[in-house]
């Protein structure tokens, strides 16, 4: 994983995943199953701080479609994720975590989830 | 009883003639299609409004009606049409900063028009509707929601390029409301000022934003600094009490000018949050008295002093708010 994150310049939804190239020619995926349990929002982002929840969280995602989202750019720093499924969409993933998701890197950076407007 | 053999089933038999619906059914009817109308006219408010700029803080007094008006009248000196649409339905103040204290808003063809202030800014508040300053607005969520969708839809905006909302503080009904009734919002712009119990404030905003799905533009720090210019004797060091007891130093030049910056409310906290959030920083906005003076008497310091300091971190800000909405126009990111 290089130190600065590299410019995202290409995004495919494949049928399970997301294949990521970047402007280095790094060409990363995440499956759409890593990227839902990754949710930031404040609903699902709380769920992840304990063990048994997070477990939790993955397992209800497990059971969604997870058929290809539709993605919209938010602003210049980060995208979000539409679900055709029940499952969550609120989350708006920064680019940086989109690539430590691609390079299989914590997230949440080991930090628990404390801000949140609820 | 008839001699018929065939027996004729009438509906109506021992009822009351029809004569239509109710006055009750009636105005029902009204109010929805009123309803359907005004939803309508909001889809095409879409269209016909280029960029919707929301002003938010989690916190009240941090200025986010001095921000709001700056930052339209700063885009209505770079020569754009702007609107501030003022939803703080409870506490209204952008009519008395743009100098339409006591104006009243003309409708025409059950269409409100909006009146004009400084630099042709077109403004739409709840001010104008008041009797009297002093008279408060005791109203529960849902009619507050029902006059601000009348404030999007029912509102002749005509073709605008930038409209600047300016809500009220905290995450409620407000907010929620615009962002779920305006189409295409450009995002959000969060108004800080440096301390601690404001910007833990800012990041319940940015969850918040994150929650409705619109972009956080970026955050704002207000009330930055305040700059005290003097004269002393000339290349002397001249020492300031600053807050805190703290003593700040700085040097008069060849005439006996001097400038020093008094973080009066720390400094730098916008900044950190939004280095904490991954979000954009937009700037930071000084601590001017002038504001004060300006929006009590009705000439926004950006109006009287169109050069001065303020006007330019004004400029500085709102460039890079039109960087955020340029980028997001132009992403380069190619999605299959």
């Amino acid at each position: 994983m290089a130190e600065i994150m590299p410019k995202l310049t290409r995004l495919e939804r494949r049928k399970s995943d997301l294949l990521l190239t970047y402007e280095s020619g790094d060409e990363l995926s995440v499956e759409y199953v890593d990227l839902r349990h990754a949710c930031p929002c404040a609903k699902c982002a709380p769920n992840r701080n304990e063990d048994q929840t997070s477990i939790d969280l993955r397992e209800s995602v497990e059971k969604l479609a997870n058929k290809k989202p539709k993605v919209v750019t938010v602003g210049n720093y980060a995208l979000s994720f539409e679900w055709e499924d029940q499952g969550c969409s609120s989350g708006i993933y920064r680019f940086e975590r989109i690539w430590a998701l691609a390079n299989n890197k914590d997230p949440d950076n080991g930090k628990p989830y404390v801000h949140g407007p609820w | 009883m008839s001699d018929s053999p065939v027996s004729v089933h009438n509906p109506n038999e021992g009822q009351p003639q029809d004569e239509g619906p109710s006055a009750a059914q009636q105005k029902q009817m009204e109010q929805a299609y009123a309803q359907m109308k005004r939803k309508m006219s909001m889809q095409e408010i879409g269209k016909k409004i280029k960029h919707k700029i929301m002003v938010l803080s989690g916190k009240g007094g941090v200025g986010k009606s001095t921000v709001s008006t700056g930052l339209a009248l700063s885009l209505a000196q770079q020569g754009h049409k702007v609107g501030i649409l003022d939803i703080d339905i409870t506490g209204p103040n952008v009519p008395k900063m743009m100098g339409l204290d006591g104006k009243r808003l003309h409708v025409e063809g059950g269409r409100i028009h909006p009146a004009q202030g400084h630099l042709g800014v077109k403004v739409i508040s709840m001010a104008f509707l008041l009797d009297d300053d002093d008279t408060p607005v005791v109203w529960r969520g849902p009619i507050k929601l029902g006059a601000i969708q009348q404030f999007i839809g029912d509102v002749e905006w005509g073709n605008l390029d930038y409209l600047v909302i300016d809500f009220p503080p905290g995450t409620s009904d407000e907010p929620l409301t615009v962002a779920q009734s305006l189409p295409d919002i450009d995002g959000m712009v969060i108004v800080t000022t440096p301390q601690d119990v404001a910007l833990m404030d800012s990041r319940k905003s940015i969850g918040f934003a994150e929650s409705l799905k619109v972009p956080v533009l970026g955050v704002v720090e207000n009330m930055s600094g305040y700059t005290i210019n003097g004269k002393s004797a000339p290349n002397s060091t001249v020492e300031i009490a600053g807050p805190g007891g703290k003593s700040i130093s700085t040097q008069a030049d060849d005439e006996g000018n001097f400038s020093v910056v008094v973080d009066i409310f720390k400094k730098g906290g916008g900044k950190n949050t939004a280095e904490e959030f991954s979000v954009p920083y937009l700037g930071a906005l000084p601590f001017d008295p002038g504001f004060v003076r300006g929006g009590d008497d009705g000439v926004h310091r950006i109006v009287s002093e169109p050069e001065g300091h303020s006007a330019k971190a004004f400029s500085e800000v709102v460039a890079a708010i039109q960087e955020q909405i340029g980028a997001s126009e132009s992403s380069s990111l190619e999605i299959i």
